[in-house]
């Protein structure tokens, strides 16, 4: 069947009708906004997995996308001609990506229904956030150009901070979900700016235009501030990514994110909005390419996976652990798009949404049952838990099978994708040395993954409870269907089959008679060569338009010949050994650390390092107590200080004083010059006239004669 | 419908005709008078919105209204509107009906306080439907008449000099106004000198010049200074923007919605109306200085923002900070920039007014607007426990302030953003950290007031009544509404202001 605007637009706009429908009714009843909300999400599901089948198994597989496009406003005016489109953009990518959104939000949001029953800071309000986020995300996910990715972007940015700022009466909240929205604002200013510049290239930021300028090669010569545009609009643009999936320098948002209620933790800083950052990456992918800024994307990639896993190794509090876990992770997906693993990142990104849901879950699921009759509230310390895998065997079990997927172990989900990301990472070392340090971090974080991940296990689930009151108080898990069914449904999807095809390797996708694995087969570069052709004028507002391209062969060699293809895949082999054994190793470390109890913990041995770690290598320091703190307020109130205090003060108000000033020297003008000597110095003349004269007319006659006298003698002398 | 536009101004007016026949001491039936006023204005607009020919680039002939005034200086009575206009009339129409219902409690003189209102509304409506510079100049004078008197009167402890203030900056401006007007009508002389916008417009003073101090100065960039600064107060662009906090903060919460809503955009809409058309070249010649002006604007706004206490203060900041987009859509001179920079207008007036009920509101509660109070413990806090539904209305209305996506504000700057790039690369660089910025203010404001305990004397609030819920509902199904689907208010300004664009692209 044909996909029309009309018949797609309900995997988005279910989900928003659902979100208007639970916030007008959320004050009268919780329970049918959670409803409401569900049904959303549900019904989101079952129209996703059409799609998604279609894309996978049935007509679209071929490397087909659907564009369907409809005029958001138009500006133009005569010959000036600016209008901004929307659209509907799926590929396979999309599609399963979608699917995955849909389904894992379905899990979280009926375990939901158990976790968050009877909150005090309101039921149905955690669901309303929930569905609106899913709005964001699945709008994202099949978003056909920069801007509405930007605009979910930022949607599920205003929710991630509402559900982090859910518990609204604790500081704590407060001051996390401030931290994660304005630390990815940072990076989403320059994703706005990289939209910005893009579109004064390009007239438009659909990301076929795009492919198809890059193929036309419209960014070339042009250049900004003494770099090539392509490759800042690359930075900027992965400057978005850093900030939204937690990269390093920006990742110091998601740890504090854990304030929200944990299948929020679930949905959206492990599933979901953190993995849109690499699905972004992933969509611009011929833009970082062409920018040249790979390598760069790999080290952030890198560093991050590492240093954020080393940090997990001091953690002890549960959702803590899964965080930086998250982060590193997150790392290891950016890691594969800097040195090309496009398929695998995407796998990596798939695979990662499912345990890490599952395992945040679990936590929850853990967390929730934990109650400390002393304080109130839920316990999230693993120093005070312990062999509770006797108290809940179900939830021990989703969790076990997802550590053993993050850890990579074979024939789970994590050693099929993260392997592929390492054994990319290892054919690049061995052909560019300045990947060494990237596979070498690739490497190191893989080991401490699987090391921290199993101390977090052992702790928790394993050996005497360290808390005793806390676990006896602690009720049996029974099976609940909003409880285990989430937790157990997801746990199975950690199993590698799923993402491999199979375990002999003949996939699930049959293309010229021959089986693929799907994802490889799949999932590939956008090749930008293939929209060349694609040009704007072809667009017919009125009637969205399905564009077919199908591809002339899959090609799973990248591109290399056959010899070297041969030749890549030998050290691709080597490189997932390597990883097999890296596993391992971490967890037999962790074995026998923890549980064994055969080697003491190395924490007094690297006191100091220790202390790095559990301050997170300072970088909360440095950015609150040191560029805000010390830079940008005390600049804020110098500014403020400034404008008030000096310039209203002097410089405006001022002017009453030289006015004050200019008025008394009026003044003193008027007084002395005008008024003292021309005023009443003309009427002191007249005065004195009248003195004068009135002396002379004093009516004495002997006055008279007097003055006649001395008037006559003067005339006399004067004759003389 | 000839006469629509004459109704529209006067019907104000007419309104405090009407209330000089109610006793004072019947204020509930001076109120609904008020209300009732303010209403069917509105709803006059609303046909005028609705009877609008999107089409049109010129002003709508169906509306045109002149009349001759002082025929020995042919100065004529001209009304008109077009899609740079209409989008002010139905924003000022809107905030002055919700205004009203907003003064529910004011404390004294309920008489001529709704009286002053109504002259101000009909003196705004009348500056944005002026098209005869005289009279342009008429009403934006009596437009300091009352509110001059309303926040003198009515306004907070520092009140006289907030209004002086006030008065004495916008004076300034309208004095530099008036010369430039008198000098334009003495060049205008191709057959009668004349105040007529229309016809003084379109760059016809180019290679004029005039004498001053014994230089031949170029006419066109000697007036455009002068007008600049007469519209540049009223903005207000820094260095002219200290008479805006003070205002603010000292204006009663139905002058401060105005004042920010509508008053600030009279400044913007003087450069689209008045001095980009008749001085399309001088425009050119600053269209820098007025992009780094627009940035100075959003930076230090954001930044003298974020260190207020009162939050009656740090919204006027901001109210700075937002109207520095405008700055630069217009500076940008492109379709994008300046229908960013006409929606913005529009954005910033619902947005930024919702803002200051919600605190008047608060205010009607508190009696104080600290944040954080001089002696340093926290004047509010833990108000979305205390204000549930208020809370919900603040969040709305402060993302929409910030430009979240979804919500109208993120619109107009991205269409600002697009425009401005191509022209003034560094500019859009440096600008777009004002985002970050505004965001930050907010939150961080927003985290003060609402999240954590309850503060001890904040317990005592009630959460917002029907009334103000009433008065809230309208603007907050615009900041959603236009925030997802903008094409409605961008189709009726669209015309226009391509035409627009399209003349100061031939300079």
């Amino acid at each position: 069947m044909e996909y029309t605007l009309t018949s797609i637009a309900p995997i988005v706009l279910l989900p928003f009708l659902a979100f208007i429908l639970s916030a007008l009714v959320v004050k009268k009843s919780d329970n049918l906004a959670v409803g409401i909300a569900l049904s959303g999400i549900v019904g989101s599901a079952i129209f996703s997995s059409r799609v998604f089948y279609d894309f996978v198994f049935g007509v679209y597989s071929k490397g087909y996308y659907i564009h369907k496009v409809f005029n958001w406003f138009d500006l133009s005016y005569g010959d000036l001609v600016f209008k901004v489109d929307m659209g509907i953009y799926i590929d396979n990518m999309a599609a399963i990506l979608l699917f995955m959104v849909t389904m894992v939000g379905s899990m979280i949001m009926i375990f939901s229904t158990y976790y968050m029953k009877g909150d005090k800071f309101g039921y149905g309000r955690f669901f309303v956030y929930m569905i609106l986020f899913s709005t964001g995300m699945i709008g994202l996910t099949i978003s056909d150009n920069l801007l509405s990715v930007f605009m979910f972007w930022e949607l599920m940015g205003f929710c991630s901070y509402s559900l982090i700022g859910f518990y609204y009466q604790k500081e704590s909240a407060a001051q996390a979900c401030v931290k994660a929205f304005m630390t990815t604002r940072v990076g989403d200013v320059f994703f706005l700016l990289a939209i910005v510049a893009i579109w004064s290239v390009v007239g438009s930021v659909s990301f076929v235009d795009i492919y198809a300028a890059l193929a036309d090669e419209k960014f070339a010569g042009l250049a900004i501030f003494g770099i090539p545009l392509i490759t800042f609009i690359a930075i900027s643009i992965f400057m978005g990514t850093i900030g939204k999936s937690a990269q390093f320098p920006l990742q110091v948002w998601l740890p504090d994110a854990m304030q929200g209620p944990t299948p929020c933790s679930a949905m959206i800083h492990a599933a979901t909005m953190v993995a849109a950052g690499v699905y972004l990456a992933l969509r611009v992918y011929p833009i970082l390419e062409a920018g040249h800024i790979l390598i760069f994307v790999a080290y952030i990639g890198g560093i991050t996976a590492l240093g954020a896993a080393t940090i997990a190794l001091v953690q002890t509090d549960i959702k803590a652990v899964l965080a930086y876990s998250t982060i590193s992770q997150l790392g290891y997906m950016v890691l594969g798009v800097g040195v090309g693993a496009y398929n695998a990142a995407f796998m990596h990104l798939i695979a990662h949404a499912v345990f890490k849901a599952c395992l945040f879950l679990a936590s929850g699921s853990i967390i929730h049952e934990l109650h400390d009759h002393h304080t109130g509230g839920h316990v999230q310390e693993m120093p005070r838990m312990g062999g509770l895998r006797k108290k809940m065997p179900l939830t021990f079990i989703a969790m076990l099978l997802c550590t053993f997927a993050i850890s990579g172990f074979p024939f789970f989900s994590g050693f099929v994708s993260k392997d592929r990301i390492l054994g990319d990472a290892f054919v690049m070392a061995t052909q560019h040395g300045s990947f060494i340090p990237v596979a070498i971090l690739g490497y190191a974080a893989a080991f401490l993954t699987a090391f921290y991940m199993f101390r977090m296990m052992f702790l928790t689930f394993f050996g005497e409870p360290r808390d005793k009151e806390l676990y006896d108080h602690t009720k049996q898990e029974t099976l609940l269907w909003n409880r285990n069914m989430p937790l157990l449904f997801l746990s199975i999807f950690t199993l590698g089959v799923f993402y491999s095809g199979s375990f002999t390797g003949q996939g699930l996708v049959k293309v010229a008679g021959d089986r693929y694995e799907w994802f490889s087969t799949l999932v590939q570069k956008p090749h930008v060569e293939n929209f060349k052709s694609y040009s704007k004028s072809e667009f017919n507002y009125e009637d969205s338009i399905t564009r077919n391209f199908e591809k002339s062969h899959y090609d799973a060699s990248h591109g290399m010949s056959a010899d070297k293809a041969h030749h890549v895949h030998h050290i691709h082999s080597i490189g997932a050994v390597i990883s097999i054994f890296i596993a391992l190793g971490g967890f037999l470390l962790a074995f026998f650390m923890y549980f064994k109890k055969s080697i003491n913990p190395w924490a007094s041995k690297f006191a100091w390092y220790t202390k790095v770690l559990k301050n997170k290598y300072y970088f909360d320091d440095f950015y609150l107590g040191g560029l805000i703190q010390k830079g940008l307020l005390p600049m804020n109130r110098f500014f403020a200080w400034i404008d008030m205090g000096i310039y209203d003060r002097f410089f405006i108000d001022g002017w009453e004083r030289v006015l004050a000033v200019c008025y008394s020297a009026a003044g003193w003008f008027d007084r002395i010059i005008v008024d003292t000597i021309f005023v009443d110095g003309i009427g002191a003349g007249t005065r004195l006239v009248n003195v004068i004269l009135r002396t002379f007319q004093s009516g004495k006659i002997q006055f008279y004669f007097l003055v006649g006298f001395i008037g006559l003698a003067g005339y006399i002398l004067t004759l003389l | 419908m000839s006469n629509l536009l004459n109704w529209i101004v006067w019907l104000p007016v007419l309104g405090i005709l009407g209330m000089l026949v109610i006793p004072k001491s019947n204020e509930t039936a001076i109120k609904y008078w008020a209300v009732i006023t303010t209403a069917v204005t509105l709803i006059l607009t609303l046909i005028l919105w609705n009877n609008f020919d999107p089409t049109i680039a010129d002003m709508q002939p169906n509306f045109m209204v002149k009349i001759p005034w002082i025929a020995q200086f042919n100065i004529n009575y001209t009304l008109g509107v077009d899609g740079i206009s209409l989008p002010m009339i139905l924003l000022t129409a809107l905030l002055f009906f919700l205004c009203t219902l907003a003064s529910w409690n004011i404390p004294k003189f309920i008489k001529a306080y709704f009286a002053l209102l109504l002259l101000l509304e009909a003196s705004v409506l009348g500056v944005f439907l002026a098209l005869d510079f005289f009279l342009f100049y008429v009403f934006w004078e009596v437009m300091l008449i009352p509110m001059f008197f309303l926040i003198g009167i009515w306004g907070g402890e520092n009140r006289e000099y907030a209004a002086i203030k006030f008065f004495l900056f916008t004076f300034l401006g309208s004095i530099l106004m008036l010369v430039g007007m008198i000098a334009l009508y003495y060049v205008s002389g191709q057959g009668a000198n004349s105040f007529d916008i229309l016809s003084l417009s379109g760059g016809h003073f180019r290679d004029l010049t005039v004498t001053m101090f014994g230089h031949d100065l170029p006419f066109n960039i000697l007036f455009f200074i002068f007008l600049f600064i007469g519209f540049a107060i009223k903005v207000p662009v820094f260095p002219f923007h200290t008479w805006l906090p003070h205002a603010h903060v000292q204006a009663p919460t139905a002058v401060s919605v105005i004042l920010a809503g509508v008053l600030l955009k009279m400044g913007t809409y003087g450069f689209l109306r008045i001095a980009f058309p008749i001085f399309p070249a001088a425009s050119i010649y600053f269209a820098d200085a007025i992009a780094w002006l627009g940035l100075v604007n959003i930076i230090y706004g954001a930044l003298c923002a974020m260190a207020q206490t009162d939050v009656k203060k740090l919204i006027a900041y901001s109210s700075i900070s937002h109207m520095g987009f405008v700055m630069l859509g217009l500076a940008a001179m492109t379709v994008q920039g300046m229908n960013g920079a006409v929606l913005q207008m529009f954005n910033h007036g619902t947005s930024t007014a919702m803002l200051f009920l919600l605190i008047g509101i608060l205010y009607e509660r508190s009696h104080h607007r600290w944040i954080i109070r001089p002696d340093g413990s926290r004047g509010f806090g833990g108000l979305y426990t205390q204000l549930p539904k208020y809370t919900i209305i603040f969040i709305i209305a402060m993302f929409a302030s910030m430009g979240l996506p979804g919500l109208s504000g993120f619109i107009s700057e991205a269409l600002i953003f697009i425009g401005i790039y191509e022209r003034f690369t560094t500019i859009t660089v440096l600008a777009v950290f004002g985002l970050l910025l505004g965001a930050a203010y907010l939150l961080w404001m927003f985290k003060r007031m609402f999240f954590g305990e309850v503060v001890e004397d904040n317990k005592q609030y009630t959460d917002v009544n029907a009334r103000e819920i009433f008065y809230m509902l309208p603007l907050v199904a615009a900041v959603m509404i236009f925030g997802v689907y903008p094409a409605p208010i961008l189709n009726i300004m669209r015309a226009s202001v391509g035409k627009l664009v399209m003349m100061l692209n031939t300079f």
